[in-house]
């Protein structure tokens, strides 16, 4: 819960390159747009002045004669035919005594009236005052508030280029970044989904592909050399586990399975039979006078009996069946599935037959050896491994009893019963 | 700004003297009223008089610029107390006959109190010929003779151009001036 909450809060290469992109391109845009509209609008501030000046001073020439003369009516008249085409908000003619010839002022209407005033108080200044003379002699002065017009529509435009300019290189931003993430990201993911195929999965042969980033591409380059070092690994830890397991479930002198592999084995085909009502046959096989032999002829001649017999014994034997040593001179076959009681007794007489030819040894000459063989049926001489097993290796006894080399079937109690029902 | 309050005090001073006149008695009241108004009136005409002065060139520009007032006049007392032109020229104002000699060649410009038709003639006669700018102050329907005619009300003191006259006198006088005396004359 806490690992996934931490991973959570963690944000993703996505968001960083994009956030990372944004901030720098709104940046820039931000400090450009704000210096260049800020210089645009010192520069243009310089020119409104200058310009009110101009109107100032062309005004002051229309309305001298007027002012010499008084004439009220026709310093407004004046007054008008300049101020209204020009930037002027407000205009004041004044005689020499201070009073107010004429006066001009542009109607403010609306919001971007209002705007033009705010502006121009805030960024013309002061209203210009210019005297206006007459041979060299102050007759009167005007008065000349600037209208903000050209400086708020030139600041309303530089906020709108801002605005566009910002919009515009988010979205260029986010492009940008969008590809760069696939640049970056298609290489981690491949790399991940192979780390991950092959922590979870064990599979080593797939590898990360080539990338399009120097650093990623190494990386991959790396991973799949460890890939490949592991592969190596992993598969020779294998083959070893696999000989231990056959090591450990085979006897190691004729090759064949062991007794814990048989019982095992054993069970496995009693659970499936009951399941399935099939039947089987336990073959337990002794070898007659081995001590002998082992003793009269040494352990080499011994070993070499044992996997002779091993051989041949595997040999008269199906596909399914299974031969195992349980130990010194001791075999047991699973016959299964048996068809009926004649199979296991003619397979046992093949293998007693199997035994009559003489053993060529390594060390020259020959030598006879035979079998002794109990077979114990399933159901019929039990329904567990220990049963079958005690069964089988009693009737082999009696075997060995009444005639080496032959074989004897199992003659439980129950298997009499059996046979008594059937007759 | 000293002149400024000069006249301040001179209007107070009139105001004060006008009250005192109505206080005297309902009989005088008219009489204060047509002072105080004439006054006023004497006053402006010095204004136009002295602007149109200003706006005026001559051949050869005279220093001072000789003022004759010619024949009875009402409102040119102001201009015979003051003797400084508004631009600072010096101004040299006096009095002169209609039918003195001298006056073409005395005078820069005279400004033509009441007279008859033979004096003007005689007067205007004189001055031909010279550059010499007339004002007349009484009525005069500005179709002979004088530059410039005054309208003089109590709203305001206008005047009239006779361009011809302007034209023969040899007398320039600036455009500004000429517009202005136009737009008053289409005025009612």
């Amino acid at each position: 819960m806490k690992a996934t909450n931490k991973t959570r809060a963690r944000p993703t290469l996505r968001s960083v390159l994009g956030r990372g992109h944004l901030s720098v391109a709104l940046l820039a845009v931000g400090l450009v747009g704000i210096s260049l509209t800020l210089l645009g609008v010192l520069a243009l501030r310089v020119y409104a002045n200058h310009n009110l000046h101009l109107i100032a001073r062309s005004i002051n020439y229309t309305v001298e004669a007027a002012v010499v003369f008084d004439d009220s009516v026709a310093a407004n008249e004046a007054l008008e035919l300049i101020a209204s085409t020009e930037e002027v908000a407000d205009a004041k003619v004044f005689n020499n005594d201070g009073e107010q010839l004429a006066h001009w002022q542009r109607n403010v209407d609306g919001l971007l009236g209002h705007l033009e005033t705010r502006v121009a108080t805030a960024l013309l200044g002061e209203p210009i005052n210019l005297p206006i003379r007459h041979k060299q002699q102050r007759v009167g002065h005007i008065e000349l508030i600037g209208q903000g017009r050209s400086l708020l529509l030139f600041m309303l435009g530089g906020l709108g280029g801002i605005l566009f300019c910002t919009l515009l290189s988010a979205f260029v931003a986010l492009h940008l970044s969008r590809r760069l993430l696939g640049d970056i990201v298609r290489p981690l993911r491949a790399l991940a989904s192979v780390a991950h195929a092959a922590r979870r999965e064990r599979s080593f042969d797939r590898r990360v592909p080539e990338a399009p980033i120097a650093e990623l591409n190494e990386l991959g380059n790396d991973f799949n050399a460890l890939l490949d070092e592991l592969e190596v690994w992993h598969s020779h830890l294998q083959n070893e586990n696999a000989t231990l397991a056959h090591q450990a479930s085979h006897d190691s002198l004729t090759g064949l399975p062991n007794r814990a592999f048989f019982e095992g084995r054993l069970s496995r085909c009693l659970r499936n039979a009951a399941r399935q009502q099939d039947h089987m046959a336990l073959l337990f096989l002794d070898s007659d006078h081995f001590k002998q032999i082992n003793d009269s002829l040494g352990h080499a001649v011994g070993d070499e009996v044992l996997i002779n017999v091993a051989d041949r014994v595997r040999a008269q034997l199906r596909e399914h069946d299974l031969v195992a040593r349980l130990g010194g001179d001791e075999f047991a076959i699973l016959l299964t599935p048996l068809q009926s009681r004649e199979d296991a007794q003619r397979i046992a007489e093949k293998i007693i037959a199997s035994m009559q030819l003489p053993m060529q040894l390594d060390s020259g000459g020959s030598i006879n050896t035979s079998l002794s063989v109990g077979i114990a049926y399933y159901p019929d001489d039990g329904d567990d491994s220990a049963s079958l097993l005690n069964a089988a290796d009693a009737a082999m006894y009696q075997a060995k009893r009444t005639r080496r080399g032959q074989w004897q079937a199992a003659q439980t109690e129950r298997s009499a019963a059996e046979i008594k029902n059937r007759s | 700004m000293t002149v400024a309050g000069g006249r301040v005090t001179g209007s107070l001073l009139s105001l004060l003297l006008a009250a005192l006149m109505l206080s005297a008695g309902p009989a005088r009241a008219d009489a204060a009223a047509t002072a105080v108004q004439a006054q006023q009136r004497a006053k402006d005409v010095t204004q136009v008089v002295l602007g149109i002065l200003s706006y005026a060139r001559w051949p050869t520009e005279p220093v001072p610029l000789r003022l004759c007032l010619v024949g009875p006049t009402e409102y040119a007392d102001d201009l015979i107390k003051g003797n400084l032109q508004n631009s600072g020229q010096p101004l040299q104002v006096r009095r002169l006959l209609a039918d003195d000699r001298a006056l073409a060649q005395a005078c820069d410009a005279i400004y033509i109190g009441k007279l008859d038709h033979a004096e003007r003639d005689r007067l205007f006669q004189a001055v031909s010929g010279h550059p010499v700018l007339s004002i007349s102050e009484a009525d005069d329907p500005c179709t002979v003779g004088s530059l410039f005619c005054l309208r003089v009300s109590d709203q305001q003191v206008a005047f009239e151009v006779n361009l011809d006259s302007v034209a023969r006198s040899g007398v320039r006088i600036h455009p500004s001036v000429l517009q202005l005396s136009r737009r008053r004359a289409v005025q009612p």
